[in-house]
């Protein structure tokens, strides 16, 4: 049987085709259609099938990572939408945090705000902050606001009431009349979406699904639609958080597959981890405008809810309010504007530069030819020799590497009385320091040794950089898997069906009556194995994992740690405790016992694990992998001259030393002086450090 | 590009432009993981929560080379205060000695900002620092968040010079002491203490790091090359606009204090004088009030931390010029001595930290848009807004303050409207979340809301003010208001209008409003609310070139009332 993933970039729709057994991976790029995604998908899938000559019913799992709700969000073509509040508060998803963006920008916009303040309506109700009712809800109220909403012809609204997620009374009766009256209108509760404290945060998670479930349910019915006319399985959705989901699992909540093509990388590494026997590793992901890196600790891949979608998105981790907050888990990536468009300039104190601005795909780097006049990151590579005219994308594009050296010479070069040569290697050292920057933060931010972890690189231009920033970081291996580029839909079909839970529980942890903490666990599961039993996972592959949010009591941030058990007790509650206090320390780097610990949020996650896959790419075409030679510069030996090898002519066990470059269709790969290169009897490419 | 400087950067170090890039990037790095640190583990919500705090590397003289994506008006004031920790010791600093002090006539600004300053080393030789200034909700003084209308700064709390908190590893136990027994909530203020000594931890590994890396005569000298790159590309953005000489005078609202059988607070004139020439400025404050009784005397590091961060917004709002000591050099300040803009010993401080600096900041734009109207906006809410309420949480019979600021409109832009509740010009903080309010302290927050026709009307709008009101619940609370622009509405610029001033007033359970001054302090029984209003931004441009588009799209979303429409605009509401 087969798996197919389907992952939706800015560029290119990548169709990944994979046998169950482990012995094939093909891959089908198409190019992405931006006015309707799923024509895109539809001709990827049809080319996918055709090229693997794979037939529908031989298909086991179709899982899909899509961008649509990025991208209503980013070009604000959600619904129209409605919010209503507690009396006195329907300006709080336009007051937001109220921190700017940006320091000095005088010109700085905020985000848009997605249900202007015409259509954000206030009901009299009032629940305390011990969840208690001061002001019952007044149902005339609710009656004049359904009629306000008839009038307004809204498609969704969302309703989010002060402290819904200590007493959620108000808000399900309210939805309840609503739906009652209104029976067209998609309703999303704050207390359905996010049970937590922090009204903006809770406010603007639901206004996000509000705006993008009419969508998003139009999209996923119609693609849903369309695959099972062509004989495949039912649809399945990637969530931020690392796990598959069905169709009305994902409209429930939209907000939650906003960054599913990110986590699909991050899981296709863990897997190949796992199957190589490697389960602590940094997984980095380069494309042509980000980088991300996530740490995948024995095994497990962390989850953040600090999330803002749109704007500068997390690539600047304390200038908030660029985008919309969510609130939902989301695979804890740490994202740097570079990648292989990035530009590198000189400011006006002659001062070198690379980034944030991106060539993007049009121009593009100066070596596409398409008036591109600025020199990128692959420029810079492409006249070191890292890349060749003939090996950037497969040879079917021309590349013009006299306009990269034009560029640099003219706008780097000469300005700085460097040679070409010179500026590319400068332009290298700060675009991977600044990579590496962000493997620091997933690691040694959060008190782990970077030098105990291999690095496991993909993305297209992942693989010429990986080495490079493993010497930076003092890492001893990097791993290459098979199809680089296409790598992250690889995640999408190896992903366990999951959904997160999250309830705020506001409480001492000495003092918790433990029934207290069960019940809401008890919720949570039994809601969760309701939803693995509509998946038809045979229940021998269930997992339920409980998890809390702490924190001191006096501080503003939960570290989330496990839950060892599967009853809240007082013992296991106290161990709780204690291992928050050690967690706290290896994270921040002090911890104090004797300080109470509080606890903010109750976690559950139920998964439901798919059969087995196997990652494999077998077979070689034969022959010998060298394929020629040719200049290449390296840091420690200046120019030399180079062998060039082709991945899919290399035999399993094949080892070769550095300096090398291994070149495939997808992606190219670099072996500095001083690495060897073995190629595994998995298709990966193992790169390890001589001592 | 082709005003570049043709020899790359005036470098001595010698470092190749890839290292100098580097190291850059590294310090500037450094004091965001200084940052994430602090905000973690800090115990306090206007720390954690809303960020009301600064992260810097400094040299081994205590100039400034990085500051983090922090707080403006700590850009002039930092520096002072490490420098005054280099002197103090000099000659006497030890790996594994921490610093602290709070001392406003040392480069602190006022009492409540603590900084905590830690020397790095490699191989024994000291590299630099590292400062995290922090706001305290308290450092003891009379007033529940030390926020009292005072007369000496002996009044506003304790008073820390440049003293070691750890020596060479070992915390100074009886320096610990003195903290403990001077603020309220002392627990959570060690909570703070020891989260600012982890993030300062944090960069010195780092400095260490880059050290061992790069050798520390380099790493050094690429220091002193970063200060020098600043003050370049400073003078050369200067050097590109166009000449002016300006002079602009405001008044604040009061400090606080009625004098002499006052029966309102006496407001107090501020003049400045704007003349820029080639690639240099000078702000001159000539003509300005001498130094009051109320606790709104400037150091003059906090009157030219407004200063820097006005003038950046204005030369470098790509923020292309590192804000560091170099920087500044280009930019002289002129200031009376003893005067409300140049405090002296013993006057008090601790508004003025807050409300001067945003004065001095919205007047550099007022007397820049003589000669840069392009570059500049209209004077914003011009107020941080300070609450206060401290007392006894009747719910577990603990001591608690609370202190929140309180967010309005910024001024209006050329070409863009000011944006509405969100920090302007010399703050960057974040608002405290209601249910987190509620949730910590005995007190309701009955509203949260933009405030109609609060912004400047103009051919650009004022962003809008903001009203909030919390209501005591249990056990009597004594509130404190520090605000400005109550009576002094932020103005206009290029022919905009002024917006509506600040409104603070307290409402009994009956609902009778009783309007406060712009700083008091109240004693309040349960049931009782403060209710307060910071201002909108003022308006740009003549309020005739308003794009009548503009105007239906405020009507329609009560941005403005009918009758501002016809008031101001002109326009008849049944156009929209």
């Amino acid at each position: 049987m087969w798996r197919i993933g389907v992952d939706i970039g800015g560029t290119f729709t990548d169709v990944a085709v994979i046998d169950e057994g482990g012995s094939a991976i093909g891959l089908a790029k198409t190019a992405t259609t931006q006015d309707d995604f799923s024509r895109g998908v539809m001709e990827g899938l049809r080319d996918a099938l055709r090229d693997q000559q794979v037939v529908p019913s031989e298909v086991s799992l179709l899982s899909h990572a899509t961008t649509v709700v990025t991208n209503a969000l980013l070009e604000e073509k959600g619904a129209r939408a409605a919010l209503v509040t507690t009396r006195g508060f329907r300006d709080v998803l336009e007051l937001r945090r109220s921190a700017r963006a940006d320091l000095y920008d005088l010109f700085q916009d905020p985000p848009s705000v997605l249900i202007p303040r015409h259509r954000r309506l206030e009901v009299n109700e009032r629940i305390s902050a011990r969840g208690e009712v001061v002001t019952a809800l007044d149902s005339a109220d609710a009656e004049r606001i359904i009629e306000q909403l008839r009038a307004m012809d809204v498609e969704a609204v969302a309703i989010t009431l002060l402290f819904s997620f200590l007493n959620d009374s108000h808000e399900r009766a309210l939805g309840n009349m609503i739906r009652a009256a209104l029976p067209h209108l998609k309703v999303y509760l704050s207390c359905d979406i996010l049970p937590e404290v922090q009204e903006f945060e809770r406010t603007s998670t639901t206004a996000v699904c509000a705006y993008v479930g009419p969508l998003l349910h139009s999209y996923l019915h119609g693609l849903q639609e369309a695959t099972q006319a062509l004989g495949l399985p039912k649809l399945r959705v990637m969530g931020s958080a690392g796990g598959v989901v069905d169709v009305p699992e994902a409209l429930r909540m939209p907000a939650a597959i906003v960054e599913s093509g990110p986590a699909a990388g991050v899981m296709a590494a863990r897997l190949m981890g796992r199957q190589t026997g490697r389960d602590t590793l940094l997984s980095f992901d380069m494309g042509g405008t980000t980088a991300k890196a996530c740490l995948i600790l024995d095994g497990k891949v962390e989850t953040t809810a600090e999330y803002e979608v749109g704007g500068s998105g997390n690539q600047n981790r304390w200038l908030h309010g660029t985008g919309h907050a969510i609130r939902v888990p989301v695979v804890d990536l740490a994202e740097v504007s570079a990648g292989g468009g990035s530009i590198a300039w000189l400011d006006r104190a002659g001062a070198l530069q690379v980034g944030p601005h991106s060539a993007g795909a049009t121009p593009g780097p100066a070596c596409y030819g398409r008036g591109g006049d600025q020199p990128t990151v692959t420029d810079a590579n492409l006249v070191l020799g890292y890349l060749d005219a003939a090996s950037l994308l497969g040879g079917q594009m021309d590349i013009d590497k006299e306009a990269s050296i034009r560029a640099l010479t003219d706008r780097i070069a000469t300005p700085l009385g460097q040679t070409p040569r010179e500026a590319a290697a400068a332009i290298l050292r700060i675009v991977n320091h600044s990579m590496a920057e962000a493997l620091r933060i997933v690691s040694v931010e959060r008190g782990h040794d970077p030098r105990q972890f291999g690095l496991i690189a993909f993305g297209g231009a992942g693989p010429l950089h990986a080495a490079a920033l493993a010497e930076e970081l003092d890492m001893p291996e990097v791993i290459i898997p098979p199809v680089p580029g296409g790598f992250s839909a690889l995640g999408l079909v190896g992903s366990d069906v999951r959904r997160d839970y999250a309830q705020t529980l506001y409480a001492d942890l000495a003092t918790l009556d433990p029934s207290e903490a069960e019940a809401i666990w008890q919720e949570m599961e039994t809601d969760g194995r309701a939803m693995l039993e509509q998946t038809g996972i045979d229940t021998s592959r269930w997992s339920v994992a409980r998890s809390a949010g702490l924190r001191y009591s006096r501080q503003a941030y939960e570290l989330t740690v496990p839950y060892d058990g599967t009853e809240a007790t007082r013992d296991g509650l106290d161990a709780l405790a204690r291992a928050f206090h050690d967690v706290h320390r290896q994270t921040y780097g002090h911890h104090n016992p004797d300080e109470p610990v509080h606890l903010m949020t109750l976690r559950l996650t139920v998964s439901g694990a798919l059969p087995p896959l196997e990652l494999r790419q077998d077979g070689t075409t034969g022959g010998n992998s060298l394929k020629g030679r040719r200049t290449v510069w390296f840091e420690r030996t200046g120019e030399v001259d180079c062998a060039i090898h082709d991945r899919a002519r290399m035999q399993p066990d094949e080892t070769l030393t550095g300096p090398a470059v291994i070149e495939s269709y997808d992606s190219t790969i670099v072996v500095p002086p001083g690495w060897i290169a073995r190629n595994d009897d998995r298709g990966c490419i193992c790169m390890e450090r001589r001592t | 590009m082709t005003d570049q400087s043709p020899q790359g950067p005036a470098m001595t170090s010698g470092a190749d432009p890839a290292t100098f890039t580097i190291i850059r990037n590294s310090l500037l790095k450094a004091t965001e993981e200084m940052k994430i640190v602090l905000a973690k583990t800090a115990f306090s919500p206007v720390l954690k929560v809303a960020g009301d705090y600064s992260c810097g590397i400094f040299d081994a003289r205590g100039r400034m080379v990085a500051q983090g994506p922090d707080l403006p008006v700590h850009l002039g004031s930092m520096p002072v205060a490490v420098m005054a920790v280099a002197r103090a010791f000099d000659g006497d600093i030890h790996d594994g000695d921490i610093f602290i002090h709070n001392d406003p006539y040392q480069g602190g600004t006022h009492l409540p900002d603590v900084n905590v300053v830690t020397p790095a080393f490699h191989d024994g030789r000291l590299l630099g620092f590292a400062c995290l200034r922090a706001h305290w909700p308290d450092i003891g003084g009379d007033t529940p968040g030390s926020y009292g209308t005072v007369t000496s700064i002996f009044g506003e709390g304790l008073r820390l010079p440049p003293v070691r908190l750890y020596s060479k590893g070992q915390p100074q136990r009886d320096i610990h002491a003195i903290i403990t027994a001077n603020v309220r909530t002392p627990d959570e203020r060690m909570g703070d203490l020891n989260a600012q000594v982890a993030a300062n931890a944090r960069a010195c590994t780092r400095l260490s790091a880059l050290a061992g890396r790069y050798g520390t005569e380099l790493l050094v000298a690429v220091m002193e090359d970063i200060l020098d790159y600043s003050e370049q590309l400073m003078r050369m953005r200067l050097a590109d606009l166009p000449d002016g000489d300006a002079v602009f005078e405001d008044w604040l609202d009061g400090d606080g204090i009625l004098e002499n059988g006052e029966t309102t607070d006496a407001t107090i004139p501020i003049r400045m004088r704007l003349q820029k020439s080639g690639p240099e400025i000078r702000v001159d404050f000539d003509g300005s009030s001498p130094a009051v009784a109320g606790p709104i005397n400037a150091p003059l590091a906090v009157t030219a931390s407004g200063v820097y961060c006005a003038l950046k917004m204005i030369i470098d709002p790509d923020d292309l010029i590192p804000p560091n000591s170099g920087a500044w050099r280009a930019i002289t300040i002129d200031a009376p001595e003893d005067s409300v803009v140049n405090a002296r010993y013993p006057s008090p401080v601790v508004y003025a930290n807050t409300e001067m600096s945003h004065r001095v900041c919205d007047m550099v734009f007022g007397a820049a848009a003589a000669f840069w109207p392009g570059n500049v906006m209209a004077c914003s809410q011009g107020t941080s807004g300070v609450v206060t309420f401290g007392g006894s949480d009747p719910r577990n019979a603990h001591g608690y303050v609370s202190y929140e600021v309180v967010k309005g409109g910024m001024g209006a832009r050329p070409g863009k409207d000011g944006i509405t509740a969100i920090c302007a010009g010399i703050a960057n903080t974040m608002n405290t979340p209601v249910e987190i309010v509620e949730l910590s302290f005995p007190l309701r927050v009955e509203r949260y809301e933009i405030v109609d026709d609060s912004g400047g009307p103009g051919q650009f709008r004022g962003g809008l003010g903001v009203r909030r009101s919390w209501r005591v619940l249990d056990g009597r609370a004594e509130a404190t208001v520090c605000f400005e622009r109550t009576i002094s509405p932020p103005f206009g610029v290029c022919g905009g209008d002024d917006a509506a001033p600040a409104q603070v007033r307290v409402i009994d359970p009956e609902g009778r409003e009783t309007p406060l001054n712009s700083k008091q302090s109240v004693t309040l029984e349960p049931g009782w609310v403060v209710d307060v209003i910071a201002p909108g931004g003022g308006g740009y441009g003549p309020v005739a070139e308003r794009d009548p588009a503009a105007i239906r799209r405020d009507l329609r979303e009560d941005y403005i009332s009918d009758e501002s429409a016809r008031a101001a605009y002109g326009i008849t509401p049944d156009t929209r």
